[in-house]
């Protein structure tokens, strides 16, 4: 029964903002206006089951005695943002805006920094060309590459041309027809849920 | 402890970097065709015009992403265009106010009258169409939680008819659901910054004019730098980014010379 409702209001609701979409009657600009809010409402409650799951996790996680001070520094990091905006507000000079400035901040862009130290290790150990194809994908690699870096005009004049061809041209091809890959498989599986025949959503087994 | 290839490899970025990095180099990079038209598209406006400029990314890719937005924000508050910061990632709300707030102290312009920050929105989607309906009623107080209406900017701002475009400063694909969403269902103008990796992801969605054009990375950043005769990090960032582009060919070609020399010995 609980299956069957899920399914219904999946349903309605599927077709009724289909159809909305084609519609410029003011009942359904009401209607789509009402229901992009609650989409957001139910949004925000997914972002508290986060939440709730982190913390489960890391409690679980925190059994193991060497993973334990990491866990600690997680979930302090979780509950200390918050508790410092709520006490303090979020303006400039307040400590949450401290915290986000020369804690998170840093912390995040340096982890990401490090993709450039192991994109520079893995270019030494493993662009090589092996075959014809590896050779024409090295090829365009470091064309692409040069050429986004100050020196591209320097070492030819050919070089940004050839570069904007190989944007324009074979990547773009390749980039539409996933694009367009992409696009059918989210239609036919929207009809899938919708018409109920692909039921994974729910959970559980697929009867 | 036995230093490995790879910590070879990690030592010598570092140390290229730094030691150019400590030079008093200036490179120049020709303007491209796309951050031109960014440039003209802004110049073009009318003053007074009102864009909305959403910060959709996170703190990770602030040193790529912040000189781009710095950039295209001082070159609309310098042309005197109003604008309406939001975010639809909760991490960039904060980066965006900040930002907004120093940029517009820098020219002198008001809060609420000059522009004004909505914050954050969850769920995307249901923004950038809920948006389209009524932003008063999607964002029914600003950032610091006063009422939409006491805002003397937003009194005439009802949804995307009342702004001539929407400029997303993205770092992965959020700028996609402002084509697919914003500018298909409401006609809505779309522009971005994006960060580099994310270029090619946005140029069939330019060639087809779904998007009217991008300033990309660093490079771009630093194009947009020379056009508006600012400094904001992009010219630097793109002399520390061409010197490991270079680094990362000059490995390229020391790994193959090792690899054919290898295979020549083998007998292969």
């Amino acid at each position: 029964m609980d299956r069957k409702l899920a399914l219904g209001i999946c349903f309605i609701f599927g077709v009724i903002m289909f159809a909305q979409y084609f519609s410029q009657h003011p009942m359904a600009r009401v209607v789509n206006q009402a229901v992009l809010e609650y989409w957001q409402i139910i949004f925000a409650f997914t972002l508290l089951v986060g939440v709730a799951s982190f913390m489960k996790s890391s409690f679980r996680k925190m059994r193991k005695p060497s993973d334990r001070p990491y866990q600690i520094l997680g979930l302090l990091g979780l509950i200390s943002m918050p508790v410092l905006a709520l006490v303090w507000g979020i303006k400039a000079g307040t400590p949450f805006m401290w915290m986000f400035e020369n804690v998170q901040a840093p912390m995040q862009a340096t982890v990401f920094s490090l993709l450039a130290f192991f994109v520079a290790s893995a270019s030494f150990r493993g662009f090589r060309a092996r075959s014809l194809q590896a050779a024409i994908l090295l090829g365009a690699a470091s064309i692409i590459l040069l050429s986004r870096s100050s020196l591209g005009g320097i070492v030819s004049d050919y070089l940004p041309p050839v570069a904007e061809w190989i944007r324009n041209n074979p990547s773009m091809a390749a980039r539409r027809a996933i694009l367009i890959g992409i696009g059918l498989g989210s239609l036919t599986t929207s009809l899938r849920v919708i018409l109920g025949i692909e039921r994974t959503w729910l959970g559980g087994s697929q009867r | 402890m036995k230093l490995e290839t790879r910590h070879w490899t990690f030592l010598g970025l570092f140390v290229v970097i730094t030691i150019v990095m400590l030079l008093p180099i200036r490179l120049s990079v020709p303007v491209s065709e796309q951050t031109q038209k960014m440039y003209d598209f802004i110049e073009s406006l009318p003053p007074n015009s009102t864009l909305l400029i959403s910060f959709d990314h996170e703190a990770s890719a602030l040193p790529e992403i912040r000189p781009v937005g710095l950039a295209i924000v001082r070159h609309a508050f310098a042309k005197g265009h109003r604008l309406i910061g939001l975010s639809l990632f909760a991490e960039g709300t904060v980066i965006g106010y900040r930002m907004m707030q120093n940029v517009a102290a820098e020219y002198g312009r008001e809060y609420g009258k000059d522009y004004v920050y909505l914050g954050f929105k969850p769920q995307y989607i249901a923004a950038i169409l809920s948006m389209g309906e009524s932003i008063p009623r999607t964002f029914p107080e600003d950032y610091m939680g006063r009422p939409y209406e006491e805002l003397e900017l937003l009194r005439g701002v009802h949804n995307y008819d009342d702004v001539a475009a929407v400029i997303s400063i993205a770092d992965g694909s959020l700028t996609t659901h402002w084509m697919e969403y914003g500018a298909a269902r409401y006609n809505l103008t779309v522009l971005a910054g994006v960060t580099a990796a994310m270029v090619t992801t946005y140029d069939p969605y330019i060639a087809s004019g779904q998007m009217y054009t991008l300033v990309g990375g660093l490079r771009g950043a630093a194009e947009y730098e020379s056009l508006i005769g600012r400094e904001g990090g992009g010219s630097r960032g793109m002399l520390a980014q061409s010197t490991a582009h270079i680094y990362v060919l000059l490995l390229i070609v020391l790994g193959n010379l090792i690899y054919f020399r290898t295979r020549r010995k083998r007998g292969l």
